[in-house]
């Protein structure tokens, strides 16, 4: 018996799920729907990783952008006015030949771009943790060195800006 | 014709592995909720000189079985003012990322869905998925104690994740992988890793405990503060599915990930015999940490969202990477034995828990001495 069908089939429901809950994204009228069908959309991302042999890669994918980032815009969105008359796709409402020419001018480059790529042999199994590792902390040890320093002076200046005043300061500054 | 794991062919047994690790998934979520709601309210009867359930069925065993049935038959109730598609959407969001972590837990030699090489990985991100549908539920039940329930839930869980993944980090450290059967492997004599990390376990278990939403660290679903929390709105099997269920699914994993990484996994005396021995290990491992856990709810008061912060961000996450410095340095230095590393992690724990006395002596005196400026201020 052989299981070469599943992967086409897997990979179209995932294509479908990507450019589907992508579309929904910027046509959906509401804020939080479109932010779950964006988390929809990376879930489907990491799965096309997974199919190239990537798994590392989806399991941060999903930590990251499932996990963290679609998390801390659910809380902005939870702190924005719910069904009011304004809307958030007002482009692509009024505007349709304008935004199919753009879409179609981004869109054919990069298809034709993506069609001239040979299909890489598979990677043999083992998993691509190693070799991840392995570039990462020397190939590019230097730009993931300078990655980390620079999240670090963002995470610090984060916590400088939210931090409450002390009780003195704050009663100085009332005066 | 090659052989696999009990003299199969390796094709047949690759899918029969797959639909024996979720058919044993699905058993024991559905019965480990009950049987654990029945632990947790006998346990605390006794520590609480009661007698817990007792009329249904012998000791009251079926009392569990009573109350699923009650929940499945009970009237679906949503309020009109919920968001329709999120609330019903919520629940699966909770419940879908816990069970799909069961795929990697290794029930006994060979008995695992998957032994993908990033296990751990694949368990945290799942773990980091709950948050999602928790926001969810809290914002779309349209109620104040709901949303607040919600939003404490996100603080907990994505502040209560770093030190519970930096944990993770030593044992990976030591081990040299990250799939849960190299980690069990890794541990067949008497060394298990709690004797060599005990620090890096200590802060994983608080880290769950806060994870998985349990006493001390209940706040998002404080009942005397907050109704129900998340859960003001639901009901039914949509409450059972979230609560009972998922919970109690998520306590199981925990119990699971500390099993494997800290306690050996399946590996016990005559498994190499019988090698089917192991499920029993596996499971009367993770139900002692369940127990722990149930017993530390059944003894301790809950915390203070403000004392639940500064205990994560002040105290666990630069333990944790101390933790880690430790751990790495050593074992770079010594790559043959873990006596050194299980040395330094000793003494840290015991500095950790010395310490504490000294660190709140110290808080207290700083919090009074600003009580004591505001009120001679507000004399003035």
């Amino acid at each position: 018996m052989r299981f070469d069908f599943v992967e086409p089939v897997v990979f179209a429901v995932l294509a479908f799920g990507v450019i589907g809950a992508g579309a929904a994204v910027v046509l959906l009228n509401r804020v939080t729907a479109s932010a779950l069908l964006m988390a929809l959309s990376f879930l489907c991302m990491a799965g096309m990783f997974v199919l190239l042999g990537a798994e590392t890669i989806a399991a941060f994918q999903v930590l990251i952008y499932v996990g963290a980032i679609t998390v801390l815009i659910i809380f902005g969105v939870q702190f924005t006015k719910q069904g009011g008359d304004r809307s958030y796709a007002l482009f692509f409402q009024k505007q349709y030949p304008l935004a199919a020419a753009l879409v179609a001018a981004v869109a054919i480059p990069v298809v034709l771009f993506a069609f001239s790529f040979n299909a890489p042999a598979p990677q043999p199994g083992g998993g691509d943790i190693r070799p991840l590792a392995t570039s990462v902390f020397t190939d590019f040890a230097f730009a993931f060195e300078v990655a980390s320093v620079l999240l670090l002076a963002a995470m610090v200046g984060a916590i400088v800006l939210t931090q409450r005043d002390e009780p003195e300061e704050a009663t100085r500054r009332r005066r | 014709m090659p052989v696999g794991p009990f003299g199969l062919d390796p094709l047949i047994w690759g899918p029969l592995r797959l639909v024996i690790a979720v058919a044993l998934a699905l058993f024991l979520v559905l019965n480990g909720a009950l049987l654990q709601i029945y632990l947790e309210r006998k346990i605390q009867a006794i520590i609480q000189d009661r007698l817990g359930p007792y009329h249904v069925g012998p000791f009251g065993l079926l009392q569990t079985f009573a109350d699923a049935i009650k929940l499945i038959a009970k009237e679906d109730v949503r309020a009109r003012a919920t968001d329709p598609w999120f609330f019903l959407a919520a629940p699966a969001l909770v419940f879908c990322p816990m069970l799909a972590s069961w795929v990697v837990l290794p029930f006994a030699q060979d008995i695992v869905g998957a032994d993908i090489d990033i296990g751990l990985l694949y368990l945290t991100t799942l773990g980091s998925m709950t948050v999602l549908g928790i926001v969810i539920a809290g914002w779309a039940s349209n109620n104040k104690y709901a949303l607040v329930g919600g939003l404490r839930s996100a603080g907990q869980l994505i502040s209560y994740e770093i030190p519970q993944i930096l944990a993770l980090v030593s044992v990976a450290l030591v081990v040299g992988s990250l799939s849960m059967v190299d980690i069990t492997r890794s541990q067949p004599g008497p060394l298990v890793n709690v004797l060599v990390l005990p620090l890096s376990f200590v802060i994983y278990f608080i880290a769950a405990l806060a994870e998985t939403n349990r006493t001390p660290f209940d706040l998002p679903e404080a009942e005397s503060e907050l109704v129900a929390g998340w859960l003001t709105e639901y009901s039914g099997m949509r409450w059972g599915t979230m609560l009972a269920l998922s919970e109690y699914g998520n306590v199981t994993v925990v119990s699971s990930i500390v099993t494997t990484l800290w306690f050996g996994g399946w590996q016990g005396p005559g498994v190499d015999a019988l090698p089917l021995l192991g499920v029993l290990w596996f499971t009367l491992k993770v139900y002692g940490v369940i127990v722990v856990m149930m017993w530390i709810r059944a003894t301790l008061p809950r915390l203070r969202i403000d004392q639940l912060m500064t205990f994560c961000w002040l105290g666990l996450i630069p333990l944790a990477l101390l933790n880690i410095l430790v751990v790495a340095v050593l074992a770079l230095a010594f790559p043959d034995t873990k006596i050194p590393i299980a040395i330094a992690s000793w003494l840290l724990l015991l500095a950790f828990i010395a310490g504490i006395p000294f660190v709140q002596r110290r808080r207290l005196a700083s919090l009074r001495a600003r009580a004591s400026a505001s009120a001679v201020r507000a004399a003035s």
